[in-house]
């Protein structure tokens, strides 16, 4: 075996991880913690980061029956402070930051010129703040955009080197939480507060990147070892698993959420990407015009989800048919653990996006045959009610 | 047993080899999740593909190690690839061949030579 292939942006294979770590890696402060527990590390948008420990297939199954704790503290986090920060947000994000209070949190997107997606982002609204977590390899274009636009003298931070981030996923997640003396069982999905574990503050919100239940515990650069070995130990009892990168591609694929350099990009729009539901056309904001344009006119492709009835791994830019006729490529693809099939997402003519609808994927020299499905592969898990 | 630079094994019973991937391919790829593997009767060249291997890390091709023919194809692997990943060397093994030209033979790594040969590429 010589010739590997990159399963697409996500994903360092073997060849470009070796060429990769010659390059001077960006390291989280947990990346000692990653060497000991025999973390598989790999460049990452220019991180070392663990992309499995042991086995990807079994750390994203562990998600969904028990626990697993990621470190995502390569993302990237800018706050914006100042007299004007919501009405700069407002400008700058196509969603409806006045819908949240104080210890809320939404999803929204940065959006261009063209309608196309800048980077995803999550928007913590806090006390005398907001807190904009966007993806790693994104942030200093992000930042730049940001600083060009503040046409409000708002105050643009960037805080990602002080600030750790560890994901804990699962249905054990909050009981977890508790054996560490943090008691979240109130704390709503979307919702967030400040705490402490082992007496390191902690800024945590009930949310992730998996449809499990879980929390994201922001810390200091410095207190994220400690925190990390409380949060270990504590899982002990309840089969907390460490999960790698890969582990946490499976596990947004299932539940149908994007992954910048796949399922959006600058070159696609909210509407194909199927986020029209972040779109408030009842606010003004930048590229809004567009965004109209595109919405009247009516896209022409459209993002699904689909399974393959034969095996193969589905990956980025593979052709997908009816027929003879190339109606989209895929985006994204994985063997899942969980659902027992290979499965992934594809841009594809709108036309042909009703679920049910039978489909052929090349792969390499090989037609394998999919359906196209809903979206998505799991049932959410989050606590949007409480009981 | 001989090994490939490409990291296959094959294991020799007078004019029939078993073939299969390495402990150390193993553990580079990760978990296997799916393999294309030729047909019974099919006729391999030494150094030409065999099929192909896909784990949650990378695809990849593997060679085989010599000229041969196939006459048995592993069909466990096809529902459970994973075996390649718990016992490579063993249940894991992918196909077996009639040798074309055990001259071949001579062009492959013993053990000794296969070990000192990862220990330098894993540098």
């Amino acid at each position: 075996m010589v010739k590997y292939f990159s399963s697409g942006a996500v994903l360092s294979c073997l060849s470009a991880f070796k060429q990769g770590y010659n390059m001077e890696l960006k390291k989280t402060s947990l990346h000692q913690k990653h060497i000991n527990a025999k973390g598989h590390i790999v460049n990452f948008s220019g991180w070392a980061l663990p992309v499995e420990y042991t086995s990807t297939l079994k750390e994203a199954k562990a998600v969904r029956s028990a626990c697993g704790l990621f470190d995502a503290s390569h993302m990237g986090e800018i706050r914006i402070r100042g007299e004007q920060a919501l009405s700069f947000l407002q400008a700058a994000t196509p969603n409806d930051v006045s819908l949240i209070d104080v210890g809320q949190q939404q999803y929204s997107l940065f959006i261009n010129s063209d309608g196309g997606i800048i980077d995803d982002l999550m928007i913590y609204r806090q006390e005398d703040s907001f807190l904009c977590v966007v993806n790693a390899l994104n942030k200093d274009k992000v930042l730049l955009w940001l600083k060009q636009n503040n046409d409000r003298g708002v105050e643009i931070l960037d805080e990602s080197a002080n600030t750790a981030l560890i994901c804990i996923q699962g249905p054990e997640s909050s009981a977890i939480m508790n054996t560490c003396g943090c008691n979240l069982n109130n704390l709503k999905y979307m919702h967030s507060i400040y705490s402490d574990i082992d007496g390191k503050t902690i800024f945590v919100s009930r949310s992730g990147y998996t449809g499990e239940d879980g929390f994201e515990i922001y810390s200091s650069w410095d207190d994220a070892e400690s925190i990390w070995d409380v949060l270990v130990k504590a899982g002990e009892n309840f089969g907390l698993t460490l999960c790698g990168l890969g582990s946490r591609n499976i596990l947004r694929i299932e539940a149908g959420y994007s992954l910048y350099g796949h399922e959006i990009g600058e070159n696609v729009n909210p509407y194909e990407a199927g986020l029209g539901w972040v779109i408030k056309l009842d606010k003004d904001f930048i590229a809004k015009d567009k965004l109209i344009a595109l919405k009247l006119s009516g896209t022409v492709k459209k993002k699904v989800g689909f399974v393959l009835l034969q095996g193969g791994v589905p990956r980025q830019g593979y052709e997908v048919y009816i027929e003879d006729r190339l109606i989209g490529k895929v985006l994204s693809g994985t063997y899942s653990p969980n659902v027992n099939k290979f499965i992934g997402m594809a841009m594809i003519d709108k036309e042909f996006a009703s679920a049910g609808t039978s489909i052929t994927l090349k792969i390499r020299d090989r037609l394998c045959g999919g359906k196209v499905v809903k979206l998505p592969f799991i049932e959410s898990k989050v606590k949007r009610e409480m009981p | 047993m001989r090994f490939a630079k490409t990291h296959e094994w094959i294991k020799v019973d007078s004019d029939i080899a078993t073939i299969g991937i390495s402990e150390y391919a193993q553990k580079e790829l990760g978990d296997v999740v799916y393999i294309e593997l030729p047909k019974v009767g099919d006729k391999l060249t030494a150094g030409e593909q065999l099929g192909t291997i896909e784990s949650t890390k990378a695809a990849g091709e593997m060679y085989s190690p010599i000229s041969a023919e196939v006459v048995a194809v592993n069909d466990d692997l096809a529902a459970s690839p994973q075996l390649i990943n718990e016992d490579p060397m063993q249940r894991g093994w992918m196909v077996k061949v009639k040798i074309e030209n055990q001259a071949e033979l001579q062009n492959l790594m013993d053990e000794a030579s296969y070990a000192e040969f990862i220990a330098k590429e894993s540098d």
